[in-house]
C-alpha cells in the first residue's frame, strides 16, 4: 500500500475537514496563489473532495484570488473568461458548455441547484460572487450524479467556509451605466470549525441604450440585493451546517410599439435554505442528510403609459424542497461508495402554469451510487450510476464510468462516458395556453389529454391527428457522451490540458400540431423529435515563469466546436438544400455550407495574463477572448446559417484590471482597483445587445 | 472563296425572303430572359377603422404572366368584375397570402397545372415533360407533419404550409422566406410552359427579407416559353 493513495483516501473520506485545516487567506497572503495552483481542491466532479489534477472528468476550478484580482462582481463575468465558455444571451446571460444552450448547464450552490429560469436561462448576473471561495466547472454530463439539467456541464459555486477569530470586509465598486457594487461581510469563528459569515451586496445599474432611434433602453435599469449566511457547528461526530441567501431585484424598462410608448416593470425574489448534518456514524462510515429549500418568484407588468392599461402581465412563482441521505463508505484505502437517496417537491404558482388556482405540484425521487476504485498509484476508476423517477415524465437512468490514468507524474490521461439528461422544460410539461388573437392553442405534455378534452367538449375541434391518450409519458431530453484528455505538466512551469467531447443528444422537446380546431389554427403538443450532436476540443496552456519577485501566469486556451442539428444534415445529405444569394444566385448546400446551430463558434480562443509583484502590492489582470462568427438567423428560407448576413461577425474582446493592495496593519489591507472591460469598445448594437461597449470600473475594498 | 457579286446579292435576297416568311418552320430562335415581377400584392391585411388585429379579404390577386400584368387586383370588390375575371382565361396565376393556385382544375377553367422542382430557377433550362398538377388533383400535399404521421392538405397544385410549397415560415421571428432552389415550373390558362421562382414576400422588396414591413406583396421572376415548347433557353415565337 502506497501511503500516497492512503493520504489520498483519508482526503476523500475526511476531506470537509480540510476546509478548517486550510490556512487562512488573510494569514499567508503571499503564497495563496502558489498554493491554489499547486493543489486545488474540487468537490463538484465527484461529489467528494479531490485535489483538481486527480479528478478524472475535465474540471476547471477558478479562485476568490483569480476572481478578486479580476474584479469580478457577477458570475457571469468569471465564466466569461474561462477557456471553451461562451456567454449566450437570450432572457438574461447564460453560459455554452460544449455547445449547449445555458439550459443544459446546472447551476449549484454548494452543491445545491440554483432554480428560476427564463426562457432556459439562469441568468448568471443574478449571482454575486462575493462570499464564494471558488467556482467549479464540471464539462460533460454529470447526471449520474446530479439529475437533471447536468447534461453539458455543472458549475457550482463554493462559498467560503468561516475562518477562525473574527474578520470582515466592505468592498466599493462603480463604474460605467450607473453601475455600483456594495458589499460588506462579516465573520466569525472558534477552533475546531465552528463560526459564520454573513455578506451584504447591493448591485445596481443604470442600463444603458444601444439604440438612440428607438424609444426605450436596451437593458433596463435595476437595483438588486444579495444576503447570504454561510454557519456551521461541530460537536463529537457531527457537523451541521446551514447555508441561506435571500435576493431581491427591481427593474425598469419602457418600449414603444406603434408610437404608443409602455413602461415595463419587474421584479424578482428569490431564496434558498440549506441545513445539512454530517455524522461519522463509524471510521469507515458517514452520513450526510440534507434538506433543501428554494423559491423564485417573479412579477412582470406591461402599463400603457397614457393611462396605465395593462398590456402584459405575468406572474411567475416556483417552489422547490428536497431532502436527501448521503451514505460514503470507506471500505479500504482502495475502494470507496457514496450511496444517496432523495426525494424532491415542486410546485409552480403563477399565471402561466397555475389554471384556475390549479398549481401543479410535482413529485420526484433519486438514489444514485458511486464507486471509486484505486486499484494502484497509476490507475483510477469511479462508477456511477443515478435513477431519477418523476411524476411528470419517463424515468431516467443515467451511468457513468470515469477513468483516471497517470502513466508517469507529469502526464495524466482522462476518460468518461456517460449519460446526461434535462427534465422537460416548466411549458413543457404544464402549459395550456390559447392565444386569444391569432387563435391557436399549446398544451404541455401532462395538460395534453384534459386540453384536448374541453376543447372537444366545447366543439372547438374539427380534426384530431391523434388519440392523446394513447400518447407515451414524454422523456427527459437526453445524451451520451465521451470526453477523453488530459493534462502534461513540465515541472510546475508549464501546463497542457486538453480534451476531446462528443455528445450525441436524444429526444429533443419540439412543438407538433395534434389537432386542427374549427377555426382552422392548430392544437399543439410537445414531443421528443430532434437529435443533435456537438464534438469538439477544448485546451489550456498555462505557463508561469519565474521572474524574480514578481509573480507572472500566462494562459491561453482554445476551443473548437461543432454542433449540429441531426435533421439538417439528414437534408442535406440529400441535395434538396439550396442558398441564396442577396443577389439572387442560388447554389446546393453541402454539410460545409452549415454554420452549425445558431450562436455556436466554430472556434473561440482566451488569452489571460496575471502579474503580482508583492513588494509593491501590485496586481495585475489582462483578460481576452475571441470567437469566431456565429450564425443567428436565415434568410433564405433554408433553416440554417449559410450566407454572411445570417452570421455574426466575429469579434474580440479585451479586459483589463490593476489592483494595489495596502497593509494597514498586520491583517488589515485595503486594495484599491481601477479596470476596463471591452477595451477596444466593440459593439454589435442590433446582433448582440449585450455588448454595450468599453466601461471602465473603480473600486476600493477594505479587509480585517 | 469569294462568290461573284451577282451570286452574292441573289443569296442576300433569298435569305431576307427566307426571314419573312410566316410560314417557314425553322424560323431563328431568339433567347428569351426572365422579368420580374415586382410588390404583387395578395391581400395584404388592414387594420380594420374599428380597432382590432389585421384582417384580410380573402380575395385573390389574378396575373396574368403572358401579359405581365394583374388582371384582377384582391383590392378589386365589385362582385361582378371578379366573378367575370376568375371565371376567364386571362390569368395564369392567383396569389392570397401564402396560397399560390393557377388556372385550371378547381381554379379556373384554363389548362393551368404546376409543380415545384428542387432545382435552382436558372438551372431549369426546359420544362420537365410530366407531372403536373391541377389545383384540387395534387393528393400527395402533407398540410402538416404530425406525430401520427403526415396529414394531407389542400390538394393545391403547391401544396401549401411552411416548407411544403415554396416557402418557410420562421416563427419565432415570424418571417416567411422562400425557399432557395425551389422553382415552379407550369402551365399557363392556355397551356404554354412557363417557370417562376418567387422572391420576396415584403413590401419593397426588401433584401434581406424584413417581417416588419407589410407582408402579402410578391416579388416573383418568370419566364414564359411562347412557342408551345418546353425549352427555357431560346423561342421561336415572335
Amino acid at each position: 500500500m502506497s501511503s500516497r493513495v492512503l493520504a489520498l483516501a483519508i482526503l476523500l473520506f475526511w476531506g470537509l475537514d480540510a476546509h478548517a485545516q486550510a490556512p487562512r487567506k488573510e494569514v499567508a497572503p503571499r503564497d495563496s496563489m502558489r498554493e491554489l495552483v499547486m493543489a486545488p481542491i474540487v468537490v463538484s466532479a465527484t461529489r467528494s473532495e479531490k485535489t483538481l489534477q486527480d479528478v478524472a472528468v475535465p474540471t476547471t476550478v477558478v479562485s476568490a484570488e483569480t476572481m478578486r484580482r479580476q474584479g469580478a462582481v457577477r458570475l457571469g463575468e468569471v465564466l466569461a473568461s474561462v477557456p471553451g465558455l461562451a456567454l449566450f444571451d437570450d432572457h438574461g446571460t447564460g453560459i455554452q458548455v460544449q455547445g449547449f444552450a445555458p439550459d443544459y448547464t446546472l447551476i449549484l450552490i454548494d452543491g445545491e441547484p440554483v432554480i428560476g429560469r427564463t426562457a432556459g436561462t439562469l441568468d448568471l448576473d443574478r449571482i454575486s460572487i462575493q462570499g464564494i471561495e471558488r467556482v467549479e466547472l464540471v464539462r460533460g454530463p454529470s447526471s449520474s450524479l446530479y439529475g437533471s439539467e447536468a447534461l453539458a456541464g455543472v458549475v457550482n459555486l463554493i462559498t467560503s467556509p468561516p475562518a477562525e477569530g473574527v474578520e470582515g470586509g466592505i468592498g466599493l465598486r462603480a463604474g460605467s451605466h450607473g453601475t455600483t457594487d456594495m458589499t460588506a461581510e462579516a465573520g466569525a469563528g472558534g477552533p475546531g470549525g465552528s463560526g459564520f459569515r454573513v455578506m451584504l451586496n447591493r448591485y445596481s445599474s443604470a442600463g444603458y441604450d444601444l439604440t438612440p432611434a428607438t424609444y426605450g433602453p436596451t437593458t433596463p435599469s435595476f437595483a438588486d440585493y444579495t444576503t447570504d449566511l454561510r454557519a456551521r457547528t461541530t460537536w463529537g461526530r457531527s457537523t451541521l451546517r446551514l447555508g441561506g441567501r435571500l435576493a431581491f431585484q427591481d427593474q425598469e424598462s419602457a418600449f414603444a410599439l406603434q408610437d404608443t410608448r409602455y413602461d415595463d416593470t419587474g421584479s424578482r425574489l428569490d431564496w434558498s435554505l440549506h441545513p445539512e448534518l454530517e455524522t461519522r456514524l463509524n471510521p469507515r462510515l458517514r452520513l450526510t442528510t440534507t434538506l433543501y429549500g428554494a423559491g423564485y418568484r417573479t412579477k412582470t407588468r406591461q402599463l400603457r403609459q397614457s393611462d396605465d392599461a395593462i398590456y402584459y402581465s405575468d406572474d411567475f412563482d416556483q417552489r422547490y424542497q428536497k431532502a436527501e441521505a448521503q451514505l460514503d463508505a470507506f471500505w479500504n484505502t482502495r475502494h470507496l461508495t457514496m450511496i444517496s437517496a432523495g426525494g424532491a417537491l415542486e410546485t409552480l404558482g403563477g399565471n402561466r402554469y397555475a389554471l384556475d388556482g390549479d398549481q401543479p405540484e410535482t413529485r420526484h425521487v433519486f438514489g444514485f451510487v458511486q464507486h471509486e476504485w484505486l486499484p494502484g498509484r497509476r490507475l483510477e476508476a469511479s462508477a456511477s450510476v443515478r435513477f431519477d423517477a418523476h411524476s411528470d415524465y419517463a424515468s431516467r437512468l443515467s451511468p457513468k464510468l470515469a477513468i483516471l490514468f497517470r502513466p508517469t507524474e507529469a502526464v495524466r490521461l482522462r476518460m468518461s462516458a456517460g449519460s446526461g439528461f434535462k427534465a422537460p422544460a416548466f411549458r413543457q410539461l404544464y402549459l395550456a395556453f390559447s392565444n386569444a388573437a391569432a387563435g391557436y392553442s399549446v398544451f404541455g405534455a401532462s395538460r395534453l389529454e384534459e386540453g384536448i378534452a374541453r376543447l372537444e367538449a366545447e366543439g372547438q375541434i374539427a380534426q384530431l391527428f391523434l388519440d392523446p391518450s394513447t400518447l407515451d409519458a414524454i422523456r427527459a431530453e437526453r445524451s451520451m457522451a465521451l470526453n477523453m484528455g488530459g493534462s502534461i505538466t513540465l515541472s510546475d512551469a508549464f501546463e497542457l490540458t486538453f480534451n476531446g467531447f462528443y455528445n450525441d443528444v436524444h429526444d429533443l422537446i419540439e412543438t407538433q400540431p395534434v389537432a386542427q380546431k374549427t377555426n382552422g389554427q392548430f392544437v399543439y403538443g410537445y414531443f421528443n423529435i430532434s437529435r443533435l450532436y456537438t464534438r469538439g476540443i477544448e485546451s489550456e496552456a498555462v505557463f508561469r515563469p519565474h521572474a524574480g519577485r514578481a509573480r507572472v501566469e500566462l494562459a491561453a486556451g482554445y476551443q473548437f466546436l461543432q454542433a449540429r442539428d441531426r435533421a439538417v444534415l439528414d437534408r442535406l445529405s440529400t441535395g434538396d438544400v439550396f442558398g441564396r444569394d442577396p443577389d439572387g444566385r442560388e447554389y446546393a448546400l453541402a454539410v460545409r455550407d452549415y454554420g452549425g446551430l445558431f450562436g455556436r463558434s466554430p472556434h473561440s480562443a482566451t488569452l489571460r495574463a496575471a502579474v503580482d509583484y508583492a513588494p509593491l502590492g501590485l496586481g495585475l489582470s489582462l483578460r481576452g477572448r475571441w470567437r469566431s462568427r456565429y450564425g443567428y438567423r436565415d434568410l433564405d428560407g433554408n433553416q440554417i446559417a449559410n450566407r454572411d448576413d445570417e452570421f455574426v461577425p466575429a469579434y474580440p474582446l479585451f479586459d483589463a484590471t490593476a489592483t494595489k493592495t495596502i497593509p494597514l496593519g498586520p491583517r488589515t489591507r485595503l486594495a484599491i482597483q481601477a479596470g476596463v472591460e471591452n477595451a477596444f469598445d466593440i459593439t454589435r448594437p442590433t446582433l448582440v445587445p449585450s455588448l454595450p461597449g468599453r466601461r471602465l470600473f473603480a473600486g476600493i475594498r477594505a479587509d480585517f | 472563296m469569294r462568290f461573284p457579286y451577282t451570286v452574292r446579292l441573289v443569296l442576300l435576297i433569298s435569305l431576307f425572303v427566307a426571314a419573312c416568311d410566316s410560314s417557314d418552320p425553322d424560323p431563328d430562335p431568339v433567347p428569351i430572359t426572365a422579368v420580374t415581377a415586382t410588390d404583387i400584392p395578395a391581400d395584404p391585411t388592414l387594420i380594420p377603422p374599428s380597432g382590432g388585429p389585421p384582417v384580410s379579404t380573402g380575395r385573390f390577386t389574378l396575373y396574368s404572366l403572358r401579359e405581365e400584368r394583374i388582371v384582377l387586383a384582391s383590392s378589386e370588390v365589385d362582385a361582378t368584375v371578379r366573378q367575370q375575371d376568375s371565371v376567364s382565361t386571362a390569368w395564369d396565376i392567383g396569389l392570397r397570402g401564402t396560397t399560390l393556385i393557377f388556372n385550371g382544375g378547381t381554379s379556373g377553367p384554363g389548362e393551368g397545372a404546376a409543380q415545384i422542382l428542387a432545382q435552382p430557377f436558372a438551372d431549369v433550362l426546359e420544362a420537365t415533360e410530366a407531372g403536373y398538377f391541377a389545383d384540387g388533383d395534387n393528393t400527395a400535399c402533407p398540410a402538416l407533419e404530425t406525430p401520427a404521421g403526415p396529414v394531407p392538405g389542400t390538394p393545391y397544385a403547391v401544396c401549401s404550409g411552411s416548407d411544403n410549397g415554396w416557402y418557410n415560415y420562421n416563427a419565432p421571428i415570424n418571417l416567411i422566406s422562400p425557399l432557395a432552389g425551389r422553382t415552379i415550373v407550369l402551365k399557363t390558362a392556355d397551356g404554354l410552359y412557363a417557370k417562376l421562382r418567387i422572391l420576396n414576400y415584403y413590401q419593397g422588396n426588401p433584401n434581406p427579407p424584413d417581417p416588419a414591413l407589410p407582408g402579402r406583396y410578391f416579388t416573383f421572376e418568370y419566364l414564359v416559353q411562347p412557342d408551345g415548347s418546353r425549352t427555357f433557353e431560346t423561342t421561336t415565337a415572335e
